[in-house]
């Protein structure tokens, strides 16, 4: 058994210390403020690969700010300036030198309302490996189209209508395009963004699969307003109030065992 | 986990053909934003250089006598208040007839008007005259103010007339604007204490709406205090060496005499039209600016 | 007229303070308030007087011409009907005091029974107004009655005022598309269509030849406005607007846009007129000193380059205000999207925002397409005469508008094929604008559904 790190240990309120699972980006006492609002207060975490990572908490309380320092698309914001520290397989991803590009697409994004590009469904999925520039030839770029369609379970549906625009799909159906898009550059980490909360339940229920199909090559991390969700589809679990991280730990913990009473109070529905 | 779909060497982010293309990448990244920012600068230095040239040509010409002369034959013994006069008289004609005609419109089809056929086509004739070429409006004056009608030549009547029918729709359409700004609960709450519908519209609607309303007319007025072709149709193309008597009388308007002066092969000529053309900036530019306060100071938020 | 408005006033006056007696001494409430029962009263004295006037101003010339001619004196007048009405004119002018002296000694006869007969009809016309004021004001004055609904009568004239105002806009479409169809239309009894419209020769004579082409192909025109307008023009327009406007709604720091947006916009603020001796003084010269840097013998100092530059830098706005409005209207969502696959700024803008915000930009640049054929004097002052059908920038060419102004200045009878072609002329630019206009706005209405 590995000697739990200093870095595990100088984690706050970690539940269980991860052993044999590799640490793909760790983040440490990371701050966030818009102008001078602090958004976001000293929050530290671990993500692993392998792993489906939740964030829960009531609406407003920084989830998705802390979800998007992951990326760097907080960026696109002037006003919004970024405190702490953040690695990618030991980098410092906010490293001047560090190449906002190739982060973002070893570090996927999943957003809450599919949006789509207003092209073709091929065009959608190929437009991160044209702009990479990760094939060579059209067969190959057929080919990876075909996988990460496939990946994303929307394949048989769409495979004779490639060349009909993305934005004609139905809500589920466009949302597990933005899944294919967003896997179609082979990231490491997927973020995503209360994926499902614009979906009807059928299509949450097949997105949800996808997730934990995806989660055996990808790291991934879930905002979501929805505790049972986290409970199905998590196997670990943050609890976001207010802008700091309350408790972090195993889902099971989490929802069975909480150890800090807002954790609890939350659960059990004393506030939402 | 599909383990058929085998995994494709992953994307290696540290090989020479990556990083160079990246580094393409970025480098195209500031020769797009470098040529945004280049045709920025050099449409803002055409406008510069334009102004300049033309302050650097007239500013000698500009004098008292420049401003109360009128037209003569000599470079030395010009002067643009013949031109001016023509020009207010004109201003006031189209002004008299487009503004009311204008916002009485606006009123109608934004307030009263039923969802019928004869309000579209009202609407599509009103979007249409707005992009309509100036001169067909030049037109238009000589078949009818002249031909037809036999109005004087020449004359304020008949140019601020034709102007009027071309700045109608401005003032229609930024009346519109304006009036669709206010909101309904102004109106039911006039409603709601027993006013009529014109009194709703003319005691409580048309004061809010009303900056909105002068904003548009300004511009609109601004912009036929420049407009040169449609009055040249009218006839205002003969030498005028008098400040015009009246709104029949004869007389031209300040672009007009800028462009007559520039047809003279006299060199001396070049100050005189540069100066004329200095002062009539300076009135579009008041024009604008008093647009521009009005819309600052009493604009609304709702 | 004065006595007309000054009796409406009384009018008014008397209606609102009947109507105020009538209120009090009465129990019940009165419908109308008492302002509005001496407008009531005012109207009803001033419209029948002032449409009574109107019509007979029409019917009491030919009153008095009539009553002219019948004077012994008119006799002797010579039986040539230009020469009749023009004595006829001066010697009404004299009458009427606008002329001074009398050029034709036969018109000074004619002035007493002129000045006669106007006075005496005049007076016929005054006296029946003023009755007519006063009918109407007994009339109205009589109805004034607490429970007499002077608000809704006033209130539908007034709605009868704003209908007619919107109707004027009609009535002006109609005014162009009927006078333009009219004397087109006597033009091209003069010149055939076909002629005029494919026709390769512009040398437009006033003596026409019957059976042999006559100089009125108007093609050349056609060409030069395109060259001139949609393709000189359009080259320097569309970069320089488009680059502008992703600059300043992706790049540009707030304040920045803040101030370049208005300053571009100053650049459509500027009269044409300015442009056109702008071109003509600055540019001209400037272009045909480059000419002869480049090796042409004897470059024309009015050029088809110096009026499409000048012209292009005027429509810069046009393009840019399009296409901003457009880039906007494209969600950031699909913007954070591509970011956040790693694509740079640039790549996000090239493919993902422009082709999403293209038919915006299309409607902007058919727009601006629209204007600059349609300009007049920046062309007029610096593009010339000579109906040319070359490519070559640097050469004279002419537009439809410029032989519009060319056509109708100058002392023409207003018959003739010359002064006739520019209405054909007029009608030709009024249609194509037209059309670009619908497109335009077809495309741009489309393009907003689609995102709302």
């Amino acid at each position: 058994m590995a000697l739990p790190s200093i870095s595990a240990i100088a984690l706050n309120n970690i539940g269980k210390i991860m052993t044999d699972n590799s640490l793909k980006m760790t983040a440490r006492d990371v701050s966030v403020w818009y102008g001078d609002k602090q958004a976001i207060n000293n929050v530290s975490i671990d993500i692993a690969t392998e792993h489906v990572t939740a964030f829960i908490g009531p609406s407003g309380c920084g989830k998705s700010t802390f979800l998007r320092t992951l990326n760097r698309m907080n960026d696109t914001i002037a006003s919004c300036k970024v405190g702490g520290k953040i690695e990618l397989d030991g980098s410092d991803i906010y490293d001047p030198k560090m190449d906002v590009v190739q982060l973002r697409a070893r570090v996927g994004m999943v957003f809450q309302k599919p949006n789509p590009f207003p092209k073709s469904i091929y065009e959608n999925v190929a437009y991160g490996p044209r702009i990479h520039g990760l094939t060579k030839t059209k067969a190959e770029l057929d080919a990876l189209v075909e996988k990460y369609l496939t990946r994303a379970g929307l394949w048989n549906e769409v495979k004779d209508r490639l060349h009909e625009s993305g934005t004609a799909l139905s809500g589920g159906q466009q949302q597990r395009l933005c899944i294919a898009r967003a896997i179609a550059v082979s990231p490491e980490v997927i973020l995503m963004d209360e994926p499902c909360s614009a979906l009807d339940p059928i299509a949450t229920a097949k997105i949800e699969e996808l997730i934990d199909e995806l989660r055996g090559r990808y790291a991934i991390v879930m905002v979501t307003h929805n505790m049972q969700q986290a409970a199905r589809v998590s196997q670990r679990t943050a609890f976001f109030h207010l802008g700091t991280m309350v408790e972090y730990g195993a889902t099971s913990e989490i929802f069975q065992n909480p150890r800090e009473t807002q954790t609890k109070d939350y659960i059990t529905g004393r506030y939402g | 986990m599909n383990s058929e779909l085998a995994a494709r060497a992953p994307t290696n982010w540290v090989s020479t053909e990556m990083t160079s293309r990246i580094a393409k990448r970025y480098a195209a990244e500031r020769r797009f934003r470098l040529i945004g920012l280049f045709a920025v600068s050099l449409s803002a230095a055409f406008l510069a250089f334009l102004l300049y040239s033309m302050l650097a040509k007239g500013f000698a010409g500009l004098s008292l006598s420049f401003l109360t002369n009128s037209d003569a034959t000599e470079a030395s013994e010009v002067g643009i208040w013949g031109a001016f006069k023509g020009s207010l008289l004109t201003m006031i004609v189209t002004l008299g007839l487009a503004f009311p005609i204008g916002v009485l419109s606006a009123v109608y089809l934004e307030e009263y008007a039923p969802r019928n056929r004869w309000t579209d086509m009202i609407e599509v004739s009103i979007n249409n005259l707005a992009a309509v070429p100036s001169i067909i409006f030049g037109l238009l004056g000589l078949a009818v103010f002249l031909n037809f009608m036999n109005l004087p030549r020449s004359a304020p009547l008949v140019g601020g007339m034709t102007l009027a029918l071309m700045t109608m729709p401005v003032i229609v359409i930024s009346g519109r604007n304006a009036i669709k700004s206010v909101p309904p609960s102004i109106r039911d709450a006039a409603l709601g204490v027993g006013a009529s519908r014109v009194q709703v519209v003319f005691h409580h609607v048309l004061p809010l709406a009303l900056p909105g309303i002068l904003t548009g007319t300004i511009i609109g007025m601004a912009r036929a205090l420049g407009e040169t072709a449609p009055l040249l149709m009218i006839g205002m193309r003969a030498f005028i060496a008098t400040p015009p008597t009246g709104i029949t009388a004869p007389s031209s308007v300040l672009p007009v005499q800028i462009f007559l002066w520039s047809d003279e092969v006299d060199r001396a000529f070049i100050e005189k039209t540069s100066a004329a053309i200095i002062v009539l900036l300076v009135f579009l530019l008041a024009m604008n600016g008093l647009a521009i306060y009005l819309r600052n100071r009493f604009e609304q938020h709702w | 007229m004065l006595l007309i408005f000054g009796l409406g006033l009384i009018a008014w006056m008397a209606g609102r303070g009947r109507a105020r007696t009538l209120a009090l001494a009465a129990s019940v409430r009165p419908h109308s308030l008492p302002t509005q029962h001496g407008w009531y009263v005012a109207l009803w004295t001033i419209a029948p007087a002032l449409l009574f006037l109107a019509v007979w101003s029409q019917v009491s010339n030919g009153l008095i011409d009539a009553s002219v001619m019948a004077d012994p004196a008119a006799q002797s007048l010579s039986t040539d009907l230009m020469n009749r009405d023009s004595i006829l004119g001066e010697a009404r002018s004299l009458a009427d005091g606008s002329l001074e002296a009398a050029f034709n000694p036969a018109a000074e006869a004619l002035v007493k029974p002129y000045a006669t007969a106007i006075r005496f009809y005049g007076s016929i016309g005054a006296v029946a107004a003023m009755l007519l004021a006063f009918a109407g004001a007994a009339y109205s004055w009589t109805r004034i009655r607490p429970k007499f609904r002077a608000r809704t009568r006033v209130e539908r004239v007034v709605m009868g005022a704003l209908l007619g105002a919107s109707m004027i806009a009609i009535l002006t479409t109609f005014g162009i598309v009927a006078s333009l169809l009219y004397e087109s239309g006597r033009f091209f009894s003069m010149i055939s269509p076909g002629e005029f419209l494919f026709g390769l020769k512009w040398s437009p004579q006033a003596e026409l030849v019957a059976g042999q082409e006559n100089g009125f192909g108007a093609i050349p025109l056609f060409w030069g406005t395109i060259f001139i307008g949609a393709i000189i023009a359009m080259i320097v327009a569309i970069p320089l607007g488009l680059m502008s406007a992703i600059y300043l709604t992706q790049y540009a720091a707030a304040t920045t846009r803040k101030w370049m947006k208005p300053t571009l916009e100053m650049l459509a603020g500027v009269p044409t007129v300015v442009y056109g001796y702008f071109a003509a003084l600055t540019v001209a010269p400037m272009v045909r000193d480059f000419a002869v840097i480049l090796g042409m013998e004897n470059p024309s100092s009015e050029s088809a380059l110096a009026a499409g530059l000048v012209m292009g830098i005027m429509i810069i706005p046009f393009v840019s205000s399009m296409a901003d409005d457009s880039i906007a209207a494209v969600p950031q969502a699909m913007r954070d999207g591509s970011l956040a696959m790693g694509a740079t700024k640039s790549e996000t803008i090239r493919r993902v925002l422009i082709p999403a915000a293209l038919p915006g930009i299309v409607g902007g640049v058919l727009l601006a397409v629209s204007r600059a054929i349609g300009e007049t004097m920046i062309v007029v002052m610096a593009a010339g005469l000579a109906a040319n059908m070359t490519a070559n920038p640097f050469a004279s060419v002419t537009t439809v508008t410029t032989q519009i102004v060319q056509l109708l200045t100058g002392d023409q009878e207003f018959d003739s094929a010359k002064t006739l072609a520019a209405f054909a002329l007029g009608l030709v630019l009024f249609i194509v604008t037209l059309l670009l206009n619908i497109v335009a706005l077809r495309v741009v209405k489309k393009y907003r559904e689609a995102y709302e």
